[in-house]
């Protein structure tokens, strides 16, 4: 299977040395990035030419101020740029690039509800209608938007990777927010899905790769009750959703979290055989990354 | 924290002022997004459980308007929002299927089925567990993830949001029809969610994150107005009725059979039936009323009904406490 995966993914890097969604569209940040991890994880590859072209689109695509927009006709500066950061810091001699990235992380803030919500907060007498905390402070998707705990997780795992180089800034106290929003957006058996545990009462069910990469962020804090509940929860969900994503990451995070992933490494490998991870470029990435040496790329 | 009642009443300040000026002045939308009509035809047509032919159902239904289908590309846009194996959240694999070899049979040159789920990143994941999967599996449909689809900036042909501008998926530039195939449901949030609320699952997750926040923080009935106003292909709309959802819907209501396909190419006309068909009052939901003046038509008697009787369907969908208004029908 890492065969065929791997001979897709290559096939699917576009003239301009970047990757797309799936073959044949236009390339982008996150598809990059995660193609760029996996060639860099793979156990005796080289595949020189295509990690230099893809690197290439990746740093030209860096913006002054070090972030990444999603792709050529998105102008906006976006979530993918603790991906693409990650990405470089894969590379032995682009940490630079990946600071000037971690600098921009640290200027976005997800948006908080404004005096007229905060007002009526202070006057809530009635049913809530959800029970985060709106005022804790992580990362959103896009510029201005709420915080949520995907963008918040990738974040974290890329500022902690690298905050012993931004001693001079806010890091260790954003970090700290970023790690208190997550823990509030816990689902109640543990896991998280996209931020929002309950609604009007009623529990809502966490993902399996958004608590695996939730768990990743987390993963200095391994003995925690949370992260134990989220792992156990996170084991229960790969059993049920058997997706490439979801067991892609779920090894991943699981190896960082020393647990035995021998069993779900053959899953991963059998479910390939069903879909091909609909040739979708993260996916296929991610699985590479779960059979080789990824779990290194995202220690912390 | 916001509270449900909070939240509605923010946004319905926001809203009643973006909606009250929309009455006032057609300034709202541009001249070219009006498509209202002096009439619309909706067909109604039964369909006992998912086992029935719904192949032909759909066909019939199809054949009910002039649809130009020869050599066309049509983009099916299911409801894959969520999934959870005791709950009725999306829209069946057996109407997708019927729709795919429905229009297929029509002469269509492809049949493409695109969804942007508006939670899930996990595309593979809500199409294997969902069951849609095998039907593209077995019909060798494609299928595009519209969160990652590239995209194109457009100009919003309507100003309820004050976005002025949305990325769209280019698959959507790329086709010549769009079918809205949303399952029938109360919302918690919209009061119900139907062909045009199904459209919040065209905006790429890539750009605008899961969920689609950008588009919840400029308010969603505004949303579902500048959505609407600004695609740029024709839509119709198969709606799957035959188990709907009542309650805390989208995704935590309770199933409800009401043995029934809605189909229409004016997709205000189809929200309004399958509301009136939940015995909710179109009118009372904002952005319906809305889109009234300019998307569609709301009026009963502006509605040409064909197929089955809508009375034979209709039955009482529960609404959460804060939407009773909503179940008095004028009309």
């Amino acid at each position: 299977m890492i065969d065929t995966a791997l001979a897709i993914l290559l096939d699917a890097q576009n003239q301009d040395g970047g990757w797309s969604s799936v073959k044949g569209r236009k390339s982008n940040t996150e598809s990059t990035s995660f193609a760029l991890l996996a060639l860099n994880s793979v156990e005796g590859g080289t595949f020189n030419r295509q990690k230099t072209t893809g690197l290439r689109w990746l740093l030209q695509h860096q913006k002054e101020d070090g972030s990444w927009s999603f792709n050529d006709t998105t102008e906006q500066s976006s979530w993918t740029t603790p991906v693409a950061a990650l990405a470089l810091m894969s590379f032995q001699d682009q940490r630079q690039r990946a600071l000037k990235a971690a600098k921009w992380i640290l200027t976005q803030e997800g948006r908080k509800p404004g005096w007229v919500a905060s007002l009526l907060v202070r006057l809530s007498v009635v049913q809530k209608m959800t029970e985060l905390d709106p005022y804790l402070s992580g990362w959103s998707w896009t510029p201005g938007a709420f915080s949520w705990v995907e963008p918040t997780s990738y974040s974290l795992i890329t500022l902690k990777k690298l905050k012993g180089s931004l001693a001079e800034t806010n890091c260790e106290e954003r970090i700290r927010q970023g790690e208190m929003l997550i823990y509030d957006r816990m689902c109640e058996n543990g896991g998280w899905n996209y931020g929002n545990s309950k609604v009007l009462g009623e529990t809502l069910w966490p993902y399996p790769d958004v608590t695996a990469v939730a768990l990743i962020a987390l993963q200095d804090r391994p003995t925690s009750e949370a992260n134990q509940k989220s792992l156990r929860s996170l084991d229960a969900m790969m059993r049920e959703a058997g997706s490439g994503m979801a067991l892609s990451w779920g090894i991943l995070c699981l190896t960082l979290y020393d647990q035995d992933i021998r069993e779900w490494k053959k899953v991963l490998l059998r479910n390939f055989e069903k879909t091909r991870f609909l040739g979708e470029t993260k996916t296929l990435a991610l699985s590479l990354l779960a059979l080789g040496n990824g779990p290194s790329l995202f220690r912390i | 924290m916001l509270n449900r009642r909070e939240f509605i009443k923010v946004s319905a300040l926001a809203s009643l002022s973006a909606v009250a000026d929309g009455c006032r002045s057609s300034a709202r939308w541009d001249r070219d997004s009006y498509r209202k009509t002096a009439t619309s035809r909706v067909a109604i047509l039964g369909a006992e459980s998912y086992q029935a032919s719904l192949e032909e159902i759909i066909r019939r239904g199809i054949n009910l308007f002039k649809l130009d289908l020869k050599n066309k590309r049509i983009v099916l846009k299911p409801n894959l929002v969520e999934f959870d194996p005791k709950g009725v959240i999306n829209t069946h694999p057996a109407v997708i299927e019927a729709a795919v070899t429905s229009f297929r049979s029509l002469g269509a040159r492809e049949v493409v089925v695109a969804e942007g789920p508006g939670h899930r990143r996990d595309s593979e994941y809500l199409l294997t567990a969902s069951g849609v999967f095998d039907v593209i599996n077995q019909h060798r449909v494609r299928y595009v993830d519209l969160n990652t689809d590239d995209v194109r900036l457009i100009k919003l042909r309507s100003s309820f949001t004050g976005l002025g501008q949305l990325y769209l998926p280019e698959t959507l530039f790329n086709a010549d029809l769009l079918v809205s195939m949303p399952k029938l449901k109360t919302h918690h949030w919209a009061g119900v969610t139907l062909s045009l609320k199904n459209m919040f699952g065209v905006v790429p997750g890539a750009v605008y994150g899961w969920p689609k926040n950008t588009l919840h923080w400029a308010g969603i009935h505004r949303s579902i107005l500048d959505i609407n106003s600004s695609l740029p292909i024709p839509q119709f709309a198969i709606v799957d009725g035959i188990v709907g959802m009542e309650g805390n819907g989208p995704l935590q209501g309770q199933a409800k059979h009401s043995g029934v396909v809605i189909l229409g190419d004016d997709l205000v006309a189809v929200d309004a039936t399958a509301a009136r068909l939940m015995k909710i009052e179109p009118r009372k939901i904002e952005y319906l009323e809305a889109a009234d003046r300019f998307l569609g038509n709301i009026p009963y008697e502006k509605i040409e009904l064909v197929g089955e009787p809508l009375e034979r369907f209709q039955q009482d969908y529960r609404v959460i406490e804060n939407f009773q208004e909503l179940k008095v029908l004028t009309g």
